[in-house]
């Protein structure tokens, strides 16, 4: 299966020493939902905005599609799409507004932008209520729309920080299905972060623990719950934390 | 193609039904108050013919003076006061002012006439009283022209009596009363006209307080548009999403620029129209007394290529403001920091402002060059530069607001192509917290 993603040793120093993402390495196949767990802090959030060209790497490199991050990052920037973590929108726009202008910009023509628009008002479900101000709109409504225009282009890869944060239990889970059946339905490639494990062990097909900046292992949920004789994704962390803490200390 | 969608998206955030009524509210208002200022004038003015006398004296001087008045087409309006308590009678009777012919008037004057000598050995002069009342520290409300004109007419009448009296053709009366023809010559750069400056300065100072206005509102409102548009962005992530999309990051910058110059410009216009209007009604006073040729010929109007030369300082002075703003409002954590930071950009723009409308900063000696140093001052200074010829200066402060744009706007591009915008904000007033490293529970 063809890589989406490749990320080489990504690395993010903001002073000597001190690296948000240190020494990064993994990949993203076609149609595959992958994501970075770890605790807040972890370098979840630089290492997803490294990949996503609002950072730029210290060393390291990432490639999209076959395009460099470093080199060729506008090229990067057409083959994905960026969900922020708590993340907001034109308040003043309607929703069937700020969909119109997130097309116009990711679009390379109207009719295509026509087509982004449609995309996205059929998997917001937001109705009649598109016509209204985003300003009146709830969390779980607003947080629906902005995931609807991340994948309206249909983006080789979607990259989506915390999707379901602040969210409660019904918003959470109808996003979880929205994702899960847009890689299986379109072939879309995912790259999620998030501190909720069993949020992740629910929705992903691989997922890379982080921690203090490093990316401390990587595998399939259910693999890696069997490799660590644990039950849940949760344990699994646990575990690896520990024994990178005590390989540290040895 | 999708400039043009960033900008139709940055004109809607900005444009937004608030604004357009804060644009047209403002209009409305200051013409309004134009018309207020204009009708105050025309009062006063009529003002001026009504006179308020209380006649004690009963001689024929008194009654021929103010016979005088009545045939001279005054509204004069006789009062009774007891002397005294001047204050509960003015207000009972609802007057502004009065003039009080003392009891002694008319024998004041035979005294003259007789020239009899007080205890000192002198004439004395004949006692008039003027009781006026205020009710306001507004210039305008206390402005009494009637009875000081029943002063003059009271002084003249006497004055032309004395003269009489020894014997005085009215053309040497006139040649004491005017002992000196002044002929004043006001010049202006290279230009020269017979009109009294004082009379220029007075025309001067109200209409010259319209640019200085405009250009202060200009600079304050464009930095708060586009410090609020920046940081709201930031804050609320919609930044990320946008410079993560296939378009480059400098059309992003430049729809935030261009929607903010335009929003601004309106802004501009719309206030240029009001202020006119309400110095207009100011200067109604002032100006009908300045012939408008003479203006013409020393060039004290701006002709069209001097509006042009204007327009292009305050066009600069509003793409600095925007680029300082961009960096500022990159900046801020909140919209509460994005506040602050205005700061420097209000002080900086109020700072020649207050002066513009006082002084000659060109005349200011080495303050001058720290004035200078602020790239509004040269905005401020260029109607008066460009009226008064001063080329060098206009031309000099053209090219430091050129060179002043040019390094804010580096700066804002370097930082929105760089990752420093999500990585730097300013921390005014917040210590940093000091973490010490604290012995583990589970290691004793």
């Amino acid at each position: 299966m063809a890589k989406v993603l490749e990320v080489k040793g990504l690395s993010k120093q903001y002073k000597k020493g001190v690296y948000a993402s240190h020494n990064v390495s993994f990949d993203i196949d076609e149609g595959e939902i992958f994501a970075l767990i770890g605790p807040n802090g972890a370098g979840k959030t630089t290492t997803i905005r490294m990949i996503a060209t609002l950072l730029q790497s210290t060393e390291g490199d990432a490639t999209v599609a076959g395009y460099s991050i470093n080199d060729n990052p506008n090229k990067v920037r057409e083959c994905i799409t960026y969900l922020p973590d708590e993340a907001g929108a034109y308040k003043t726009m309607t929703g069937t507004q700020y969909l119109k202008f997130m097309a116009g910009i990711f679009a390379p023509d109207k009719a295509t932008a026509n087509e982004y628009v449609k995309n996205a008002t059929e998997m917001c479900g937001l109705g009649d209520r598109l016509s209204d101000k985003i300003g009146s709109y709830s969390r779980g409504m607003i947080r629906k729309l902005l995931l609807s225009r991340a994948v309206m282009s249909r983006p080789k890869l979607a990259i989506l920080d915390e999707p379901t944060s602040g969210l409660d239990i019904i918003n959470a889970l109808e996003i979880r299905r929205m994702i899960k059946e847009l890689a299986q339905k379109y072939g879309m490639s995912f790259l999620l972060s998030s501190h909720n494990m069993l949020e992740i062990e629910f929705v992903s097909d691989r997922v890379g623990i982080i921690a203090k900046g490093h990316l401390l292992e990587v595998g399939k949920p259910n693999e890696l719950k069997v490799k660590h004789g644990v039950g849940n994704l949760e344990e699994v962390f646990e575990r690896v934390v520990k024994d990178s803490e005590a390989s540290d200390i040895a | 193609m999708k400039l043009l969608t960033l900008l139709k998206k940055e004109l809607r955030e900005l444009l937004t039904l608030t604004t357009v009524i804060t644009i047209i509210g403002s209009v409305i208002l200051l013409v309004a108050l134009g018309s207020v200022m204009d009708s105050a004038m025309s009062e006063i003015a009529e003002s001026g013919e009504d006179i308020t006398i209380c006649n004690k004296d009963t001689g024929a001087f008194s009654g021929a003076v103010i016979k005088s008045l009545e045939e001279a087409d005054y509204n004069v309006k006789l009062v009774d006061l007891e002397v005294g308590d001047y204050a509960s009678q003015l207000n009972e009777l609802d007057i502004a002012s009065v003039v009080i012919i003392p009891e002694s008037f008319s024998a004041s004057v035979e005294n003259i006439l007789s020239g009899e000598l007080n205890t000192e050995g002198k004439i004395t002069p004949v006692d008039v009283e003027y009781v006026s009342k205020m009710t306001s520290l507004s210039a305008l409300s206390n402005v009494d022209v009637g009875s000081q004109m029943a002063l003059t007419a009271i002084e003249a009448a006497v004055k032309s009596v004395v003269y009489a009296n020894k014997n005085m053709s009215l053309a040497e009366i006139e040649l004491i009363e005017s002992p000196v023809n002044l002929i004043e010559t006001t010049v202006v750069g290279t230009k020269q006209e017979q009109v009294s400056s004082m009379l220029l300065s007075s025309y001067g100072m109200i209409t010259g307080m319209i640019i200085p206005i405009v250009i202060y509102v200009l600079i304050i409102y464009s930095s708060q548009m586009i410090m609020s548009a920046v940081s709201t962005e930031k804050i609320d992530k919609t930044l990320e999403t946008l410079l993560t999309a296939p378009v480059s990051r400098l059309s992003v910058l430049m729809a935030k620029m261009c929607a903010a110059t335009i929003v601004s410009a309106l802004f501009a216009v719309a206030f240029m129209v009001g202020f006119d209007s309400m110095m207009g009604g100011m200067a109604s006073g002032v100006a009908g007394n300045v012939d408008n040729s003479v203006l013409d010929k020393l060039g004290l109007n701006l002709s069209v290529s001097g509006y042009i030369l204007l327009g292009l300082q305050m066009f600069l002075s509003l793409l600095i403001t925007l680029a300082i703003s961009l960096i500022l409002g990159a900046l801020a954590k909140d919209a509460k920091q994005s506040q602050t930071l205005m700061m420097p950009i209000t002080v900086t723009a109020m700072i020649p402002y207050m002066l513009s409308m006082f002084v000659d900063m060109n005349e200011m000696g080495v303050v001058k060059w720290i004035l200078y140093a602020i790239p509004y001052t040269h905005t401020y200074i260029a109607q008066d530069n460009i009226i008064f010829g001063n080329t060098g200066l206009y031309v000099g402060g053209l090219v430091y607001q050129i060179v002043v744009l040019v390094v804010c706007m580096t700066i804002a591009v370097r930082l929105f192509m760089s990752d420093k915008l999500f990585t730097m904000s300013l921390n005014f007033g917040e210590k940093r917290k000091k973490t010490r490293k604290k012995k583990s529970p589970l290691a004793e």
